[in-house]
C-alpha cells in the first residue's frame, strides 16, 4: 500500500504532496529523507530505504524526486514501477519535468495522481486511457481559454461513454491522418580493457511506437532476424502466443505513444568505436595520449562522439590539446570532456598533453576509466531489422514510419 | 515571522470574504474568478499552510459546472473533512448531490470523494449512492463504484453483504460491456478476497483462489497491477499434483515477458514457490527466470535495477552454480552507484568457480584500482573470499600480493587482513606471502585490523622474517600511542610467540610487552598480561604449549548470514525483506505485516465469523506469530515499539573467528586445566528430564533463540492426525505434556507448529527446548526439528516429545 507521494525539488523542498489513505504521512519525512541524502554526500540513496516510521521508495527524474511512503510490507517493484509510470505520464502530459512546470500545473498533477492511484493501489496508469479522462494542457487549449475564457481541461467527450473490448484502447478513436511510427532505440553497454580487448559488449533495445490510427486496428509486425534477440518484454497489448509460435508481434495498439517491446542482445562483436589510451607518469607528471577511431564500418556515420576523462583526486591540473574537437576541464569534478562530434575523413582524433599531479605524488596510483558517448542514426547496432508491418480490421491505409538509432549507454575504456 | 503570519491570516480572511461573495452569484465571468480563488487556496494547501478555516465557504461555492473547480474542491474536502467532523454532514450533502449530476465525470469524482471520506457514521448515505452508481450507464462511474465497494467493505463489511454488492460485482466482472469496468471489478474482488469465503465456506481460501483463478485462466483480464495481487495468491496455492504445477506454470509463462517489472517478479515468485519441493524442476525454473531478470537490470532505470538486483542477489546466493556462466552480467558499470556495485561484487564472489575464476579476479582487480575507496576495499575482500572458497589459489595469491605493491594505505591494509586469513587456510603459501609481507613498511599501516594482522604474522612466522623482533620492538616502544586494545592484545601474544622461537633476541621485547600490558588500562590486555606472566612462571614449555600450540589449517571460515535466515527471506521473495536482507518479522511492525491490507485507523467494527480463518490467508509464520498471545496463554512481554525498522544486527563473530558455538565446549574444562587444578570430572550420569509446567517465553525471545541455535536433532515420527482439521486439538494435547505452543498455522493436510518447553529446575530464562513441527495429516507423520539450549538433555527431551506425539489421538 502506498500511502502518499511527495514530489521534491532538487533542493529538497516539497513541490506537492498527495495522500491516498486516511492516515496522513507528515511532511517531516521528507526532511528525514533529504538528510540521508546529504549524509551520503549528495549521492542518491538506494531506491528503497527504511525511515524510523515508514519505508520510503523513490526515483529521481530530471532533478525531481518522487518519494512514496508505505508502512506495510509490499512488493518493492510494484512501488517503483508505479513511480516510474507516474513520472513518465507527468512528463508526457506537461512536456517536461521540473519544479516550475510542476508548480504551474499543480491542478492537473493532482488530477492525474488522483486517477493513477486509489486508496493506495495503482488504478489507471495507461496513458491513452488517462488522456480520455484528463485532457492534456496543450498550447491550443491554453490559447483558447485565454481568448474565449472557457475552461481548458474539460474534455469534450465524456470518458468511457462508449464501452470498449480492450481496456487499453477506447473504441471510438478517430484521426484525420492515420499514421503509425516505430522507433528502434538501442543502447550499447561495452567495456574495454587496457589492451583494447572487449571485456563485455551487449545492447538493450526498445521499440517505441506512436500510434494515431482510427478504429480498432489489428497490427502485426515481423522481424527479419528475430532469433538474435536474447530476451524480450512486451506491452500488455502484445499477444504472446503469436510471438511464441511465429516470432510475430500481433497487437491492437493503444492510442498515442507507448513502449511496444524491449529486448536484450548478448555478446555483440562489433562495438563501433575504439579508444586507445596511453598514460605514463613519473616525477609528478602524467603524460596522456588518447586515440579514437572507428572499429569496422557501422554502416551509418557515428555522430556526437564525446569522451569523458574523469581524473583521480591526485590530479591537480590538466594541459591537454585535441587534434579534432574541443576539450574542457572542470576543476570541481576533475573531469576532462573531449567533444569530437563526427570523425573527419582525413584526420584521426588524438588527445595529448600532460597532467600535473599533487605535490609529493610521483605517479598516478589509480587507473581512470574513460566514458564514451556516441549516436548512430539510422541503424540498430544489434542488426535487428523490421521485415514488414501489416494492418487489418480497418478500411484505410495508414502511413507507416520506421526509424532506428543507437546510443552508447555505458561505453567504458579502462586505462 | 509574526508579521508574516499576520499577513497570511489577513490573506486568508480576504479569501474567505471573496468566496462568500461568490457563493450563489451567477454573474458572468464568476467561474473564472472562482477558479483563480480555488487555485490560490489549493496552492496554499500545497505549500503546507492550514486553510481549513475556509471549509464552509469552499463547499458553498462548489455549485459549478466547471470540472476543474469541482476537482479542486474535492481535493480540498478530502484533505480537511477529518479535521472538521462538524462540517462532514454538509460535505456529504454536497457530494451526494453531485452524485446525481448530469456529467458522468462529476458523478464519478463525487462518488470517489464520498467513498474516500471513510467516516463510519455515514455508511447509510454511501450505500444509496453506491447502489445507484453500480448501475450507472457510464463506464467511468461504474468503475468508481466498484472501487467504492472495496472502500465500504473496509469500513463496514456487513453493509456490503446486506446490500448484495458482492453479487453485483461478481456479475459485473464477467458481464459488464466495458473491458475496463470488468478489469476494475476483478481488481476489487481480488482485493477483498474474503468475499469468496462467504459464499462457499467449506473450501479453504488457497484452494479456492487457486482453483478459481487458474481454472478461469483469466489472468490477462486483470489490470497489470491486479495481476500482481492474483499472482501473489497463486504463489500461496499448493497444487494437488505435479501436473497442476506444470499447468499453472504453462499458463503463466508469458507473464515473464510482461513489460511491468512488478508482474515479472510476482510471476517468478509463483514459479519458485510452486516448485520448491521439486528439486530438478526448481533448478529449471532458475534457468528460465534468469533472462527476464537480467533484462530488467539492463532496462536503464537505476532505481528499478537496484530492486531487481536485490532479488537476483538472493537467487545467486542460493544457487551460485546456476549463475556461474552469467558472471559478466555482474560486472560493475562505471556509473553504477556504490550500493549497486557492492551488490554486484558480492554476486561475483558467489558465482566464482574454477572455470570463471581467472576472469572474475581480473575484473575485481580493476575495481581495486577504483577511485572509490569503499569499492576498492570491497573488491579486495572479494578477491580474498574467492581465494578462501576455491582450492586453486595459485593465481589469486599473486594478485593479492600485487595489491601490496600498489602502495596505497587502505589497499595494503585490506590486503594484509586477507593474507593473514589466507595463510591460516593454506599454510603451504605462507613462505611466498611472508616474503612480500616482510617488505611492507609497518609505518604505512594505520588501521587496527591491518596492524593486528601484520603483528600476528610477525609472531607466527618470525622464523621466516629476520627482522621480526625489531619490527615488533618498535611497536612495543609505541605501546602507549596505540589506541586499539585489539592491536595491543595481538602485540602481546606475538611477543610471547617470538620469545618461544628466538629467546635470545626477544627476551627484552617480551619483558617490555608484559610490563606494558600489566599496566594497561584495558581490562582484557591487563588480564592477558598477567595470565602470560603466571603461565611463564610455570615454565616456558607449559606456556608455549598453551600460547602457541601447533595449529591446523582452518578449513572453513564462518559464514556471515546463516542459510536458515536466507531461506526465510527466500520465502518472502518479492517483498521489502529481500532488499533489507532480513525476514519481515525482524523489521516490520506486527500491525503492518499483512500484505496489501488496509492500514487505516477505521478498523472493521463488525466481527466476522471468518476472521478466525484469517491466519490461513497470510504467510503461515507471520500470521501465526500474530496469534500466539490468544492461543498459548503465555504471558507475553511487550515487544516494545517495533514500528521502527531495526537495523541489521551486528554479526557476532568477528571477521575470521572459526565457528565455535559456546554451548558445544565445556568451558570449565579448559580453564581448570590451565590453572593446573587437574580435577577429573566424572562423566555426567544420563540426565533425567522434568519439564516446567509453566515455562515463560515471549515470541521475540523465541525467534532470537530459534535463529541462534543450531538444529540439535531432527526426526520424523508417526502421528495419528488424520482427523486433524484445526491446530487446536494438538495444541491442547501438547500443553498437557508441558510443551507449549508459540505459534501455529496451516490447514489440512499440512500444519506447522512452533513449540517450546523448559527444564523444570533450570534458571529462569534458560534451559529451553524449541521445536518446529510439521504435521502431514494425510501421511500420518510429523517432521520435527529440535533446538536445545542444553545439549545434554536433547535426547531426553526428544523422547518425551515423541511419546507425547504418539499418545495423540
Amino acid at each position: 500500500m502506498i500511502q502518499c507521494l511527495f514530489l521534491l525539488s532538487d533542493a529538497g523542498d516539497v513541490i506537492l504532496e498527495k495522500q491516498w489513505m486516511g492516515k496522513r504521512v507528515e511532511r517531516s519525512i521528507c526532511s528525514w529523507f533529504w538528510r540521508q541524502r546529504s549524509e551520503m554526500e549528495d549521492q542518491d540513496p538506494p531506491s528503497v530505504i527504511a525511515s524510523p516510521t515508514h519505508y520510503l521508495l523513490h526515483i529521481v527524474r530530471e532533478g525531481v524526486t518522487f518519494l512514496a511512503c508505505t508502512a506495510s510490507e509490499m512488493p518493492p517493484l510494484l512501488g517503483i514501477e508505479f513511480l516510474c509510470k507516474v513520472a513518465s505520464v507527468l512528463e508526457n502530459y506537461l512536456g517536461g519535468l521540473n519544479e516550475d512546470i510542476l508548480k504551474d500545473n499543480f491542478v492537473i498533477v493532482y488530477e492525474i495522481l488522483d486517477e493513477m492511484m486509489d486508496s493506495g493501489f495503482p488504478s489507471t496508469t495507461e496513458p491513452s486511457v488517462l488522456k480520455e479522462i484528463i485532457a492534456p494542457p496543450n498550447l491550443v487549449s491554453r490559447v483558447l481559454s485565454v481568448v474565449t475564457g472557457t475552461s481548458s481541461s474539460l474534455n469534450a467527450a465524456s470518458p468511457l461513454a462508449t464501452s470498449s473490448q480492450v481496456s487499453w484502447r477506447a473504441s471510438n478513436v478517430k484521426h484525420s491522418n492515420n499514421e503509425i511510427y516505430f522507433d528502434l532505440v538501442e543502447e550499447m553497454d561495452a567495456v574495454f580493457n587496457r589492451d583494447g580487448f572487449v571485456v563485455k559488449c551487449e545492447a538493450y533495445g526498445e521499440i517505441q511506437a506512436t500510434s494515431r490510427l482510427s478504429g480498432m486496428p489489428e497490427l502485426s509486425l515481423t522481424f527479419a532476424n528475430a532469433d538474435i534477440l536474447h530476451d524480450v518484454n512486451f506491452h500488455p497489448c502484445v499477444r504472446y502466443r503469436a510471438w511464441e509460435a511465429d516470432q510475430m508481434l500481433s497487437f491492437i495498439p493503444p492510442d498515442g505513444a507507448f513502449k511496444l517491446m524491449s529486448y536484450r542482445v548478448k555478446g555483440l562483436k562489433n562495438p563501433p568505436l575504439f579508444v586507445r589510451p596511453q598514460l605514463s607518469s613519473g616525477e609528478g607528471i602524467c603524460r596522456v595520449n588518447v586515440l579514437v577511431g572507428l572499429r569496422g564500418d557501422p554502416g551509418k556515420p557515428v555522430d556526437a562522439i564525446i569522451v569523458q576523462l574523469p581524473w583521480p583526486p591526485s590530479v591537480v591540473s590538466t594541459n591537454l590539446s585535441p587534434s579534432v574537437g574541443t576539450v574542457t576541464y572542470s576543476f570541481s569534478t576533475k573531469v576532462s570532456t573531449w567533444i569530437i562530434g563526427r570523425i573527419p575523413k582525413d584526420k584521426s582524433p588524438c588527445l595529448s598533453g600532460t597532467l600535473q599531479l599533487e605535490p609529493g605524488i610521483n605517479r598516478l596510483e589509480e587507473f581512470p576509466t574513460f566514458l564514451v558517448g556516441f549516436k548512430i542514426q539510422g541503424t540498430a547496432v544489434s542488426g535487428l531489422k523490421v521485415d514488414k508491418m501489416d494492418i487489418r480490421n480497418v478500411e484505410y491505409r495508414p502511413y507507416k514510419g520506421f526509424r532506428a538509432v543507437t546510443r552508447a549507454a555505458s561505453y567504458e575504456i579502462r586505462t | 515571522m509574526n508579521a508574516d503570519s499576520g499577513h497570511r491570516k489577513g490573506e486568508i480572511a480576504e479569501l474567505k470574504s471573496q468566496l462568500r461573495q461568490l457563493a450563489g452569484s451567477r454573474a458572468p465571468g464568476v467561474e473564472e474568478v472562482k477558479r483563480e480563488l480555488y487555485k490560490k487556496v489549493i496552492s496554499y494547501m500545497t505549500i503546507g499552510i492550514d486553510v481549513s478555516s475556509l471549509f464552509s465557504e469552499m463547499v458553498m461555492c462548489s455549485a459549478t459546472s466547471d470540472l476543474v473547480v469541482k476537482k479542486m474542491c474535492y481535493l480540498y474536502v478530502g484533505n480537511y473533512a477529518k479535521v472538521h467532523p462538524d462540517l462532514a454532514l454538509l460535505t456529504i450533502n454536497f457530494l451526494q448531490r453531485d452524485c446525481q449530476d448530469d456529467d458522468p465525470m462529476i458523478r464519478g469524482l463525487a462518488l470517489r470523494s464520498l467513498c474516500s471520506l471513510r467516516v463510519m457514521n455515514f455508511v447509510e448515505y454511501l450505500v444509496g449512492s453506491l447502489r445507484k452508481a453500480l448501475k450507472d450507464n457510464n463506464g467511468y462511474v461504474r468503475q468508481v463504484a466498484a472501487m467504492g465497494v472495496l472502500k465500504l467493505y473496509h469500513i463496514a463489511p456487513t453493509a456490503c453483504i446486506e446490500n448484495d454488492f458482492v453479487a453485483t460485482l461478481k456479475s459485473m466482472l464477467s458481464q459488464d460491456p466495458d473491458a475496463q469496468v470488468r478489469e476494475w471489478s476483478r481488481t476489487v474482488c481480488v482485493r477483498c478476497k474474503r468475499f469468496w469465503f462467504w459464499r462457499e465456506p467449506t473450501m479453504t481460501v488457497q484452494t479456492k483462489i487457486g482453483r478459481y483463478y487458474i481454472a478461469s485462466k483469466s489472468i490477462k483480464d486483470f489490470s497489470e497491477w491486479a495481476q500482481c495481487l492474483v499472482l501473489d495468491m497463486v504463489s500461496k496455492y499448493i497444487p494437488v499434483d505435479p501436473n497442476e504445477t506444470f499447468d499453472i506454470m504453462n499458463l503463466l509463462e508469458d507473464r515473464l515477458q510482461h513489460s511491468n517489472s512488478a508482474v515479472v517478479l510476482a510471476t517468478i515468485k509463483v514459479f519458485l514457490q510452486l516448485t520448491i519441493s521439486m528439486a530438478d524442476v526448481h533448478q529449471q525454473v532458475y534457468e528460465r527466470i534468469k533472462a527476464p531478470l537480467l533484462t530488467l537490470i539492463s532496462s536503464g532505470s537505476p532505481e528499478l535495477s537496484y530492486a531487481v538486483l536485490s532479488h537476483l542477489h538472493l537467487l545467486v546466493m542460493r544457487a551460485p552454480i546456476l549463475f556461474s556462466s552469467d558472471y559478466k552480467h555482474f560486472y560493475c558499470r562505471y556509473s553504477d552507484p556504490s550500493y549497486v556495485k557492492k551488490l554486484k561484487i558480492e554476486m561475483l564472489t558467489a558465482v566464482a568457480s574454477e572455470s570463471n575464476m581467472y576472469e572474475i579476479v581480473t575484473e575485481l582487480s580493476e575495481y581495486a584500482a577504483n577511485v572509490d575507496v569503499g569499492i576498492t576495499r570491497e573488491a579486495i575482500r572479494a578477491v580474498g573470499k574467492i581465494a578462501l572458497n576455491l582450492c586453486d589459489v595459485n593465481a589469486i595469491v599473486d594478485r593479492l600480493l600485487q595489491f601490496l605493491e600498489m602502495e596505497r594505505d587502505y589497499v595494503t591494509a585490506e590486503t594484509l587482513v586477507l593474507v593473514k586469513d589466507l595463510v591460516r587456510k593454506y599454510p603451504e603459501w605462507s613462505h611466498d606471502c611472508i616474503a612480500v609481507v616482510g617488505n611492507v613498511s609497518s609505518k604505512s599501516i594505520q588501521e587496527p585490523k591491518a596492524k593486528a594482522a601484520l603483528i600476528w604474522m610477525l609472531g607466527e612466522y618470525s622464523h621466516d622474517m629476520l627482522d621480526a623482533p625489531y619490527v615488533l620492538e618498535s611497536f612495543v616502544d609505541n605501546w602507549l600511542e596505540e589506541d586499539s586494545p585489539e592491536v595491543r592484545l595481538e602485540l602481546l601474544t606475538a611477543a610471547a610467540k617470538i620469545f618461544f622461537k628466538r629467546p635470545p633476541e626477544s627476551q627484552k621485547l617480551l619483558g617490555a610487552a608484559l610490563a606494558a600490558a600489566v599496566d594497561d588500562p584495558d581490562q582484557d590486555v591487563h588480564d592477558r598480561g598477567l595470565f602470560y606472566y603466571r603461565l611463564l612462571q610455570q615454565g616456558v614449555q607449559t606456556a608455549e604449549s598453551i600460547v602457541n600450540p601447533p595449529k591446523k589449517a582452518v578449513s572453513d571460515f564462518a559464514d556471515i548470514q546463516n542459510s536458515e535466515m536466507r531461506d526465510r527471506i527466500f520465502d518472502e521473495f518479492n517483498s521489502l525483506s529481500v532488499i533489507y536482507r532480513e525476514p519481515s518479522y525482524m523489521f516490520l511492525d506486527k500491525e503492518h505485516r499483512k500484505l496489501y491490507e488496509f492500514s487505516d485507523e477505521a478498523a472493521p467494527t463488525d466481527v466476522l465469523p471468518t476472521q478466525k480463518l484469517d491466519a490461513n490467508d497470510n504467510d503461515l509464520l507471520l500470521g501465526a506469530f500474530d496469534k500466539e498471545e490468544s492461543q498459548s496463554g503465555v504471558s507475553n512481554g511487550d515487544d516494545g515499539p517495533l514500528s521502527a525498522p531495526r537495523s541489521p544486527s551486528p554479526t557476532l563473530l568477528g571477521d575470521s573467528v572459526p565457528p565455535v558455538s559456546a554451548s558445544n565446549i565445556p568451558a570449565a574444562f579448559g580453564i581448570d586445566d590451565l590453572l593446573g587444578l587437574n580435577i577429573s570430572t566424572p562423566p555426567p550420569p544420563p540426565p533425567s528430564l522434568v519439564l516446567s509446567s509453566k515455562p515463560v517465553l515471549d515470541s521475540g525471545t523465541f525467534q532470537k533463540k530459534w535463529s541462534q541455535l543450531p538444529v540439535a536433532l531432527s526426526f520424523e515420527h508417526p502421528i495419528s492426525a488424520q482427523s486433524l482439521k484445526t491446530t487446536q486439538p494438538l495444541l491442547r494435547h501438547m500443553q498437557e505434556k508441558s510443551v507449549q505452543c508459540m505459534a501455529s498455522g496451516g490447514q489440512s493436510p499440512t500444519f506447522k507448529f512452533f513449540f517450546f518447553a523448559q527444564k523444570a529446575d533450570g534458571m529462569p530464562g534458560t534451559g529451553f527446548f524449541l521445536v518446529e513441527c510439521l504435521v502431514h495429516t494425510s501421511a500420518g507423520k510429523a517432521s520435527v526439528k529440535v533446538k536445545s539450549e542444553d545439549s545434554t538433555f536433547t535426547a531426553a527431551f526428544s523422547d518425551l516429545f515423541k511419546s507425547a506425539l504418539s499418545s495423540f489421538m
